[in-house]
């Protein structure tokens, strides 16, 4: 039996409209578990909360009622600043649009969870080095973003992702942005990363492509889950 | 994560100028006024070592009410033979000096009449000269202060015209004497003949038998002589020391005035930034930034920004002081630009600058990183 990286049990998350006391509920008890070295894709339609689900899941957004264990710890009752520490150490996120820091560097880029972390500039950019490698992009080290495609800097963002060497990487529409081959390389790594690193890999996708994919696919609609499915035959 | 920072400020070049000029500004007015100041109270507490501490100053009383025009303008009415006379025979009175004190161009300097033996009363027997020495008591001449040499444009053996009347410059006094920049001194005999002032005097030092007896003396003359007004040099420094806080609440006043306006282009700065850097602060929180990264980044700029600002102003300043001292003052030491002043100012405009920049980088820290994220 794995063990279990992310529980959430029966997690509503409320959100304000403008401030003009119409609220929507973006998840509305959800409980799911995630085991080390699962590759999970979330998938539904926009706005059914498929993005919400994994920022909670991620520590970057914290639920209004339920409960979150990562790794074990509960995190809903977690500070801002806990919160902060653990996705830096435990958890890479990959954003639809990369968000990388323009003024930055690849590798300085790369280097920033480290930093953050309190290692040194010197030593975080060898090792900012040694993952720019891992997602072949050895040419790219001192480009800045704008320099460089959507698929480079979105695999930048990935080198950042693991810099720390998190348990897990989640993607929120990691293709989103990207056309069909550099998508494809991306998923590859992804999917690399997971088999060969075992790192726990949630990707949330509108691709129903994407998602056949993964290990599991969690369906959401309306804030609930809808289906939750193991995919045995899936085509790689 | 100061290297961040840096390449914000540099990203923004003409925001980071500008805001910096404002800091410049505002520091440049605080340190070029309050030197102003810092120099008149460094000169006040030096005449208080030179000129003993038990010395009593006597002239006519006069009511301000009765001052027209320009304090410079403004000539006390003499003391006369017999008052002299008077107070010289008063018990307790080791000697009285009599002096015939006049102001000229326009107040910018001193003439002192002093019998040329008692000029230690004056505080003056140390002074150094430059050229020449002390007139005589019988010598026709006058010793003059370095600028005034250089306003004036003479040398020794030159003369220089007094109420119409030729005198001959005999001595000019070691540049920087500090409150003797702006005196000359001519005997007093001499001075009787030129002002026309046969056995008066403007003022009266007094030097008392012993130091413990100057209030009772002070008290003792203005009693016996109502038209007499008598100072010790502690009320003379009180007098001194209170224009001199006017002056620096002024200065300061109006220094204040230009760092709230340097202040406010902070405020602004910093909260532009921060607003066009919601994306930035958004991926650092995503990322694992604790609040302290955050605001520890906007604080940091805020401080590169102010001390940078503030060492120009201070640069700057010494740059003004000493055209304000050379140029406009003609060679004096006036203005002064003390460590205290120096420190103060730079300290000053990094502190305000801080505080400024407290709310900025406290809208960063409360950045959400999801919305900041999605939407920029």
């Amino acid at each position: 039996m794995k063990e279990i990286l992310f529980r959430l049990d029966n997690v509503w998350k409320t959100y304000k409209m403008m401030g003009k006391g119409v609220e929507t509920n973006a998840l509305r008890g959800v409980s799911v578990q995630v085991k080390k070295g699962e590759y999970v894709a979330i998938i539904g339609p926009s706005g059914s909360g498929k993005s919400t689900l994994m920022h909670v899941m991620g520590c970057l957004d914290s639920p209004n009622k339920g409960r979150v264990f990562v790794d074990g710890k509960e995190t809903s009752t977690l500070s801002e600043d806990d919160l902060a520490r653990i996705r830096r150490r435990k958890i890479g996120f990959v954003f639809q649009s990369y968000n990388l820091i323009q003024g930055l560097t690849a590798a300085e880029n790369v280097a920033l969870p480290m930093r953050l972390d309190g290692v040194g500039k010197k030593d975080a950019l060898k090792k900012a080095e040694k993952y720019l490698l891992r997602v072949g992009l050895k040419e790219r080290l001192t480009h800045k973003p704008n320099q460089m495609s959507g698929g480079e800097q979105q695999r930048v963002a990935i080198a950042r992702s693991l810099i720390n060497d998190p348990e897990a990487i989640l993607g929120d529409e990691p293709t989103g942005n990207l056309d069909t081959k550099s998508g494809m390389s991306v998923i590859s790594l992804l999917e690399e990363l997971n088999k060969k690193e075992k790192k726990t890999v949630v990707i949330v996708t509108h691709d129903s492509r994407l998602a056949a994919r993964a290990d599991r696919e969690i369906h959401i609609k309306d804030g609930n889950i809808d289906q939750d499915r193991t995919n045995h035959n899936h085509n790689k | 994560m100061l290297d961040l920072a840096v390449k914000d400020l540099k990203e923004h070049k003409v925001r980071t100028v500008l805001t910096t000029l404002g800091v410049i500004i505002a520091i440049t007015a605080i340190v070029s006024l309050g030197s102003v100041s810092a120099g008149i109270n460094e000169m006040v507490t030096e005449s208080q070592s030179i000129v003993g501490s038990d010395v009593i100053f006597v002239m006519k009383s006069f009511d301000m009410s009765d001052m027209s025009g320009p304090p410079t303008s403004f000539e006390l009415e003499s003391i006369k033979e017999e008052e002299i006379e008077s107070i010289r025979s008063m018990s307790g009175v080791k000697r009285a000096v009599p002096i015939i004190s006049k102001m000229l161009g326009g107040g910018f300097f001193e003439i002192d009449g002093i019998d040329m033996n008692e000029i230690d009363i004056f505080g003056a027997a140390d002074i150094q000269f430059k050229e020449g020495g002390w007139p005589d008591n019988d010598d026709e001449g006058i010793a003059i202060g370095y600028p005034i040499s250089q306003a004036l444009d003479v040398g020794v053996g030159d003369y220089i015209v007094l109420n119409k009347k030729d005198v001959e410059v005999m001595g000019i006094f070691e540049e920087e004497s500090g409150m003797y920049d702006m005196v000359a001194l001519m005997p007093y005999s001499y001075a009787e003949d030129v002002f026309d002032m046969e056995g008066e005097a403007t003022q009266l030092m007094i030097e008392p038998d012993d130091v413990s007896i100057v209030e009772d003396l002070k008290n003792a003359i203005e009693e016996d002589h109502q038209d007499l007004d008598a100072m010790t040099m502690a009320d003379a420094l009180a007098m001194a020391r209170e224009m001199t806080d006017t002056l620096s609440i002024m200065t300061f006043g109006i220094g204040g005035v230009a760092s709230l306006v340097a202040a406010i282009g902070i405020i602004i700065t910093m909260y532009t930034s921060v607003l066009e850097r919601r994306r930035q602060i958004g991926i650092l929180k995503a990322v694992g930034a604790v609040r302290w990264v955050i605001l520890k980044q906007i604080l940091e700029e805020s401080i590169i920004i102010s001390l940078l600002g503030s060492l120009i102003g201070l640069g700057l300043s010494f740059f003004f002081v000493d055209m304000l001292n050379n140029v406009l003052l003609g060679g004096t030491e006036l203005a002064l630009i003390t460590p205290t002043l120096a420190f103060g100012a730079v300290a000053y405009g990094v502190i305000i600058t801080v505080v400024f920049s407290l709310y900025p980088a406290w809208i960063a820290v409360k950045t959400d990183p999801i919305d900041a994220i999605r939407n920029g």
